[in-house]
């Protein structure tokens, strides 16, 4: 009968109802669409980590990654690559050869990462030639070609077929230098990338070096996410002498990021909540000032304190929580379209997400193990909101309620 | 004041005269103090009411009726004295008891608004046996019966906005009884009403006090009302001037 009182009672003023309902449910629309955004911005994100930076697994020669030295090139990369071949959990591999140097041309001077590699390779590994925005990927027995990024091309003013010298120093330790001609234009997702790296082949970037074949980093990619670990930990055993290494370790700013999103979505869900909790909290007081006689009568006919504040709490519950099995299929319905569709958001600043390396449009996906705690979050948001009324309802006793 | 033993039609089998007594209230004071100055509301008064006794208070306004009625019905506290109904000393009782006995043992009925406005004549009238945890079958017996001895019967599922003043105390005076407490308590009951009204009222609760031996106690200025009341016991300035029984009809 409690309950039946309850529920009753929420829909006496309808409009002050119908406003909390609303305001909840905006409140919760609010929440999932942060929570989603972020999840798919996270999502595309480590996506592009994997997919165009570093693929799963990266293999360098120990010292290689604290120290990029032409001498820390890895041995015998023939048996790895033997074996990568045969490991049905990878979908495609490449070997590059990785030198620091000077990028020099007739407008400036840059220093450059020159990564030398098979760029078939790169097709399926790095998804290179997706990124050309102008020019063409370099072929295999393009020794003079060179392909930058569209950051460093801006900065240094160069245009496609222009001339390019590039100097590093060899393995004996001499500076060298050569001409190289820009064929390409690439740009990915990340600016940061586009300002420093740049490809030439390895066969001339081998010759520049004096090395035969060496190489520096294999990156793998592998058929599934779900593989890494298991691969990760194999090639450890395998190959006790290389550094191995996951996307996880070898971008940890991305890893960060996927991790503390977690943590400031649920930061933005509280704070929203908050918000909702004040209104809730407002409309309970008003309605619990307005029925001081009637809770006050049920008091002297013997309706113990206990059930007056249970009846509060759980008209406080209802009104926080009706809306839930219309509003969270609808915006689960929402962000599944616009997770197809994606969400264009180059108005808000595409130069200002690209720069902080993210793609300019979201694909939203909700991650639906977080409903429960969602629910959650919002029933004890309706319990905190409701303990200043239900604590108010039985303030009066009976005949200091019944005497107006 | 003398014992009052007067035999009901419930309590011919009880041989022993206290077990008809239903409240004995026994030299009880109540002085307020609002801003420093003592009002003495209430002086050292003795009241005795048997089972099925239908007892009128009258007196001018601010004699303390609301105020002993209050005390009588544990809602409110004497400084002074004991208050007994069927033998328990409801003056000694916690709060959480006199909730408790107050919701087995009094039945009670206000000016106005009695009713909870969410819930339907029947569900009101029903709320006490309710809150007792009352099986439904019995609950819709007494209610069934009841409804039909007041004449209420089609309107058991009308929500109180849909009732007049007198249908909504009618319905109060239901609840109050439908759990067949010791005694009904009821301060002005009619106060609200028009004159028909009340009449109406007076003669629901007088049918009912001689079909179930219910005992009523209740305060009221309405001249006509008091015409027809057996027992009526008269304050001033919160004391006993007066406690008659008139024979009528
Ligand atoms: N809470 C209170 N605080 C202070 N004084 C009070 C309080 N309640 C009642 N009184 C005083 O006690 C006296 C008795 O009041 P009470 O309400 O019992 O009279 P009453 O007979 O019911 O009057 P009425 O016919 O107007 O309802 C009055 O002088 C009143 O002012
Ligand atoms: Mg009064």
């Amino acid at each position: 009968m409690t309950i039946k009182i309850a529920w009753r009672n929420i829909w006496r003023n309808k409009i002050r109802s119908l406003i909390i309902i609303v305001s909840v449910s905006s409140g919760l629309l609010a929440g999932m669409a942060v929570i989603s955004l972020y999840e798919g911005m996270m999502r595309s994100r480590v996506r592009t980590v994997i997919e165009t930076e570093t693929g799963h697994i990266q293999i360098h020669q120990k010292n290689f990654l604290n120290d990029r030295m032409t001498e820390y090139y890895i041995p015998n990369p023939q048996l790895i690559s033997d074996h990568l071949k045969n490991d049905m959990s990878v979908r495609a591999f490449s070997e590059r050869t990785i030198s620091e140097g000077m990028l020099s041309t007739a407008s400036g001077v840059s220093g450059v990462s020159i990564i030398g590699i098979l760029p078939q390779n790169e097709i399926i590994v790095s998804g290179l030639d997706q990124k050309i925005k102008e020019g063409f990927l370099i072929p295999r027995e393009d020794i003079n070609g060179i392909l930058i990024g569209k950051k460093l091309s801006q900065k240094l003013k160069i245009h496609l077929g222009q001339k390019i010298i590039l100097t590093v120093t060899d393995s004996a330790g001499n500076l060298t230098s050569s001409a190289f001609r820009l064929r390409g234009i690439y740009q990915s997702d990340n600016a940061l990338i586009d300002e420093v790296n740049v490809y030439v082949s390895q066969q001339s970037i081998q010759a520049m070096l004096t090395l035969k074949n060496q190489i520096h980093e294999i990156s793998v990619l592998l058929k599934s996410d779900e593989q890494m670990d298991e691969c990760l930990r194999r090639y450890k055993i395998k190959f006790p002498d290389l550094a191995i290494d996951s996307w996880k370790s070898l971008s940890p700013e991305t890893n960060l990021l996927v991790t503390t999103v977690d943590y400031y979505s649920f930061i933005i869900l509280v704070i929203l909540f908050i918000a909702i909790s004040f209104g809730i909290m407002n409309t309970m007081m008003m309605s619990v000032l307005e029925r001081r006689y009637e809770t006050g009568m049920m008091m002297a006919l013997g309706m113990g304190k206990y059930k007056i504040m249970y009846m509060i709490i759980l008209e406080t519950i209802f009104l926080s929580i009706i809306s839930i099995p219309v509003i969270i299929p609808m915006a689960l319905m929402t962000i599944q379209y616009y997770g197809e569709k994606g969400i264009d958001l180059s108005g808000m600043g595409k130069d200002m997400m690209y720069s902080f390396g993210f793609e300019t449009t979201i694909y939203p996906v909700f991650p639906i193990e977080k409903l429960p705690s969602l629910i959650i979050l919002l029933f004890i948001t309706a319990i905190i909101s409701s303990i200043l009324p239900t604590w108010k309802s039985v303030q009066n006793s009976p005949i200091q309620a019944l005497r107006n | 004041m003398e014992k009052r033993a007067k035999q009901s039609d419930t309590g011919i089998e009880k041989l022993n005269s206290k077990d008809a007594t239903v409240i004995d209230a026994h030299n009880i004071s109540k002085t307020y103090n609002p801003g420093g100055i003592p009002i003495r509301a209430i002086k050292n008064i003795h009241l005795h009411l048997s089972k099925g006794e239908f007892v009128a208070l009258v007196g001018p306004s601010g004699s303390g009726k609301t105020t002993l009625l209050n005390m009588i019905g544990g809602l409110d506290q004497p400084d002074s004295g004991s208050i007994l109904i069927n033998n328990t000393d409801i003056t000694r009782l916690s709060q959480a008891k006199l909730v408790k006995f107050r919701l087995h043992h009094i039945g009670f009925v206000f000016q106005s608004y009695n009713l909870i406005p969410v819930l339907t004549a029947q569900e009101n009238a029903e709320f006490i046996m309710l809150l007792q945890k009352i099986k439904k079958f019995k609950r819709n017996e007494r209610i069934d019966m009841l409804f039909q001895a007041v004449g209420l019967s089609d309107k058991k599922n009308v929500r109180p906005s849909q009732l007049s003043g007198g249908q909504q105390q009618r319905v109060a005076v239901l609840r109050a009884l439908a759990s067949k407490p010791q005694f009904v308590l009821a301060d002005e009951p009619t106060a609200n009403l028009d004159s028909e009204a009340a009449f109406n009222l007076l003669d629901i609760m007088l049918k009912l006090n001689k079909e179930e031996g219910m005992t009523y106690i209740f305060s009221t200025h309405d001249q006509r009302v008091i015409d027809r009341v057996k027992r009526v016991i008269k304050l001033v300035d919160g004391e006993v001037v007066s406690d008659k029984i008139t024979d009528i009809l």
